[in-house]
């Protein structure tokens, strides 16, 4: 099967690859020192939120304004931390309402944090993830899944 | 007419592309393979007269002219031939058409006016044909630009002239088809006045990514509505600067029409079509026009119970597996079958699991109530 391993993008002079593709669905990438600012301050908000008790405040603020594009790195799994918080303090049984108050948008984004924090399972407790998965699944149905999996704005 | 919809079942394999005549009474199919077969209604059943073997790759699309009569075909073997129905010897005689690419041929379509037909392929470029008279022979003219990837549907506008694509690249464009001493100069539409060939009119994106899998212009021209590998289904509307993106909680749809301009009809990987309904200024999901009955078990003994979970690892009530819509599988093309562009009365739906279904719309308005998901 070695024909598979041939590269055939790199005899065709104007291929259609990654980087073309993230340009087109991210755009014009920001100043990565704006990024980690917006981050960071996100995550102060959303921990003042949660300490006030109000989770789902927190959860609608984690969810906001993702950080995608390749450079952020770092500030990617900083803001998958800051969700991550908002997404523990949810309870199991406040789940679904939860995942009923978000709008469709962000429904998605928390989809691809969901799939993100079980990515790194000696981080974040992938039982809950997997619980909060199945209630938001049942709320924005497979169409949230499928959409996770096409989007090219990964976080 | 009854109102449940008619099941064609051919069991030749998965139908990758289907057209009717223009009276309904013969039928273009392909069942996955090099050769289209031509059949002709007898009573209830279909019964095969001919079949149109030329490809030697398997045939990506197929399209019926409805009243000049003639067949098209595009396939994978990169080329396209349109058949004619020979009068004295009642066979049909394939043309070839000189597309001019070097990728497989995916989708085709004859325009509204049957003076041109669009090839959509793999090369990233859509090969509009017409029959030069001087040459008694169809050539094609590329519209290339900005087309990025493989482009996977198309669908003609009413005047004739403008083609929506819906393309690999993510996005779904309007070009101006226009050919030079075919086309009379088309009235200003609210994607443009000024339409030489290859203008784009529009370029739309429906947000989250994914192939864009089917384009449809509504029966009046005025808008377009496109569904996305993403599971959503986006109207735009240039007139008005409307752009509404439905994010469906369901699995993506592959193909999709205009039932009339406040109805649209979904399908796809969920085996069943899907009606979208303009409500006010909003649209939204209506409803599942399968009504999916749960089929009774038959004969649920202990023994059986035992058995499923031996074979298939399953308890007693897990039957999640089971697909209780009409297809079985998923559903490729859906197609007008009777009624006028802006009232669709009846569509036909054709699947991987080798069925052709045909389905009263107007069951719709009246049954809405008693139909769920």
């Amino acid at each position: 099967m070695a024909f598979r391993k041939i590269d055939i993008d790199a005899l065709e002079e104007d291929a259609f690859g990654e980087d073309e593709i993230e340009f087109q669905e991210i755009g014009e990438l920001r100043p990565l020192s704006d990024v980690e600012a917006e981050v960071n301050s996100r995550a102060q908000e959303v921990r003042s939120l949660l300490q006030r008790g109000n989770t789902s405040g927190a959860l609608t603020t984690a969810l906001q304004n993702p950080p995608y594009g390749a450079p952020y790195h770092a500030a990617k799994a900083r803001n998958t931390q800051t969700v991550m918080e908002a997404v523990i303090s949810v309870k199991v049984v406040d789940m679904a309402q939860v995942a009923k108050g978000l709008s469709p948008e962000e429904q998605d984004v928390l989809m691809k944090y969901l799939y993100a924090g079980m990515a790194a399972p000696e981080q974040y407790n992938s039982g809950h993830l997997l619980s909060f998965h199945e209630k938001l699944t049942e709320v924005a149905g497979q169409g949230c899944i499928v959409r996770v999996i096409t989007d090219r704005r990964t976080v | 007419m009854s109102d449940a919809p008619i099941v064609n079942e051919f069991n030749q394999g998965p139908i990758s592309c289907h057209a009717f005549n223009g009276d309904r009474t013969e039928l273009a199919i392909c069942f996955n393979t090099n050769v289209v077969s031509i059949f002709r209604k007898s009573g209830a059943s279909w019964t095969q007269t001919s079949t149109l073997a030329e490809h030697d790759k398997p045939v990506t699309s197929v399209d019926w002219a409805p009243r000049s009569n003639r067949i098209v075909t595009c396939s994978q073997d990169r080329n396209a031939y349109v058949w004619t129905l020979d009068g004295a010897t009642h066979q049909w005689k394939p043309t070839l058409v000189l597309l001019r690419i070097n990728r497989a041929a995916t989708f085709v379509r004859w325009s509204p006016e049957e003076d041109k037909f669009a090839v959509a392929s793999g090369s990233r470029c859509i090969s509009v044909c017409y029959f030069e008279e001087d040459n008694d022979w169809w050539v094609g003219k590329h519209i290339k630009k900005p087309i990025r990837s493989t482009v996977l549907s198309l669908d003609w506008h009413p005047n004739n002239v403008l083609l929506a694509a819906g393309c690999a690249d993510m996005k779904a464009r309007v070009f101006s088809a226009f050919i030079k001493g075919i086309d009379k100069k088309p009235a200003p539409s609210p994607w443009g006045e000024k339409l030489p060939f290859n203008t784009v009119c529009g370029e739309f994106s429906n947000g989250s990514g994914g192939w864009i899998h089917s384009v449809a212009f509504s029966p009046s021209g005025e808008s377009l509505a496109f569904t996305g590998h993403d599971s959503t289904i986006t109207v735009v509307s240039p007139g008005t600067g409307d752009v509404q993106s439905i994010r469906a909680p369901f699995l993506p749809y592959l193909s999709v029409i205009w039932l009339n301009e406040s109805q649209i009809v979904a399908a796809g990987h969920d085996c069943a079509p899907h009606l979208f309904e303009l409500k006010g200024q909003q649209w939204a999901f209506s409803a599942s026009l399968d009504a999916a009955v749960k089929k009774a078990d038959v004969g649920f003994t202990a023994r059986d119970t035992f058995r499923r979970m031996d074979s298939r690892a399953q308890s007693a009530t897990s039957t999640d597996t089971e697909v209780h819509t009409q297809h079985q599988n998923t559903i490729n093309s859906i197609r007008p079958f009777s009624g006028t562009p802006g009232h669709v009365e009846q569509f036909s739906t054709s699947a991987i699991d080798g069925k052709l279904i045909i389905w009263n719309a107007h069951s719709i308005s009246r049954g809405l109530g008693n139909l769920h998901l």
